[in-house]
């Protein structure tokens, strides 16, 4: 295997998904490890952290990684109870995510593992945890690896982050609502005046603006694409994208590599397909040189 | 007779689409309205003033809305600054975090002139 290389250990949202149906695509949620080198970046910690725990008690060289959170709901959060390298001694595990100071990390990571929830808390944990500080300017460094960060529309305070390393560009944004305020200002437009449309439209530019601005330059796009059609129409305004949004805005964006993420845990892997076709016919119907993949549980991309 | 000095609202909002919508919603108004792109540009002018109202949207480039509101609610000279959140993120958690940190309102995007014009009479009066 490449020395630098990024893993999917979970692709799905909201919940895990362990159906016999479901397995093509992968039943974890999010987490991806970025490795170069000795330094390992995981992003988010789902379910699919508990495999890459296990995996890494099988190897003795590496006892250092960062784990950065875009936010604090269930599914990017829930295998921290069950990451074996946090309960043995000699682990040095930093942990970054929203919140105005370390402390308020430790608060909202510790928040799921106490009575009646769970059996024992984050105080159990033997390795050295280390909860970092908000920086200054929304950036740090790990290693090999420079890393951004941004708020992105999803409910509460969550972050997308900008990944540079080894001269690629990598954006890991598994949760993000595309064209939500293009949606509202279409639903509210016939009610107001002519001056008010006006603005309106100014206003839906510069949003449109800032999404693509959020996601450009990516070498590799990893993004929210939860919903069908159908299905979005049910569940706007619940912080996730229809996949037919995210792949329009990462060719406008000039995205070269998406990877669709965070899928529903409803999708069984026909459905997935039929998703995953349906993108195709997008960026081949638009001539756009988009390259658009499923994520998919244990795909390994070379970084190198 | 006592002589009320003008009131001051800010804005803090990258838009500026968002900035004709404010200066229009008060341009009938007796208020000093000042305007910043980011949360960091009206740093230098909220760590020493406290407005009458100030307007925060939460998803801008640099520091969102809610994580800066936090900070300033540490400052005593903004434990009680009137707060309005205007926002496209119509979501129940981010309605939830603004009412615990003591916002008044919150005023989902996009919003009519009319509604600014309210915001700020009910806030403020005139």
């Amino acid at each position: 295997m490449s020395n630098a290389y990024l893993r999917f250990w979970g692709v799905r949202g909201s919940h895990s998904a362990p159906f016999a149906s479901h397995l093509g695509i992968g039943g974890n949620t999010s987490c991806v490890e970025i490795r170069v080198d000795d330094h390992i970046l995981l992003c988010d910690a789902g379910t699919g952290l508990i495999n890459f725990g296990n995996e890494m008690m099988k190897q003795k060289d590496i006892r250092e990684m960062l784990i950065i959170l875009t936010h604090y709901h269930w599914d990017h959060i829930c295998g921290l109870p069950f990451f074996v390298p946090a309960f043995v001694p000699d682990w040095n595990i930093s942990i970054f995510g929203p919140g105005i100071k370390a402390a308020n990390i430790e608060e909202y990571v510790s928040a799921q593992m106490k009575a009646p929830f769970f059996p024992v808390g984050t105080e159990t944990w033997l390795a050295k945890i280390n909860y970092l500080p908000p920086p200054q300017e929304h950036c740090f460094s790990y290693g090999p690896m420079n890393i951004s960060y941004d708020n992105v529309h999803h409910p509460g305070i969550t972050y997308g982050y900008r990944i540079q390393v080894r001269g690629k560009t990598i954006l890991y944004i598994s949760d993000n609502e595309c064209l939500y305020l293009d949606k509202s200002i279409k639903l509210k437009y016939g009610e107001v005046s002519p001056e008010e449309q006006v603005l309106y439209d100014r206003m839906n530019k510069e949003e449109y603006a800032s999404e693509i601005k959020l996601i450009q330059g990516a070498d590799i796009l990893i993004h929210d694409a939860q919903y069908t059609p159908e299905d979005y129409q049910k569940k706007r305004g619940w912080g996730h994208s229809c996949f037919i949004d995210t792949v329009n805005t990462a060719i406008d964006a000039g995205v070269k590599e998406l990877y669709l993420y965070h899928h529903d845990p409803n999708y069984d892997d026909r459905e997935m397909d039929s998703i995953y076709q349906h993108a195709k016919d997008i960026i081949k119907q638009r001539k756009a040189s988009l390259i658009c993949h499923l994520a998919v549980e244990g795909m390994i991309i070379d970084l190198e | 007779m006592t002589i009320h000095p003008t009131p001051t609202v800010v804005v803090v909002d990258d838009s500026p689409s968002v900035r004709i919508l404010f200066e229009r919603g008060t341009e009938n108004l007796d208020v000093n309205l000042m305007i910043f792109e980011s949360a960091r540009s009206s740093w230098e002018y909220l760590e020493g003033n406290k407005p009458e109202l100030l307007f925060l949207n939460i998803k801008m480039p640099g520091k969102d809305g809610l994580t800066f509101l936090k900070e300033l609610r540490e400052l005593p000279l903004h434990k009680d600054t009137s707060v309005v959140i205007i926002s496209s993120k119509d979501y129940a958690q981010d309605r939830t975090i603004a009412n615990e940190l003591g916002a008044q309102d919150f005023i989902t995007k996009p919003m009519p002139i009319k509604a600014i014009t309210d915001v700020v009479l009910k806030y403020i009066g005139n």
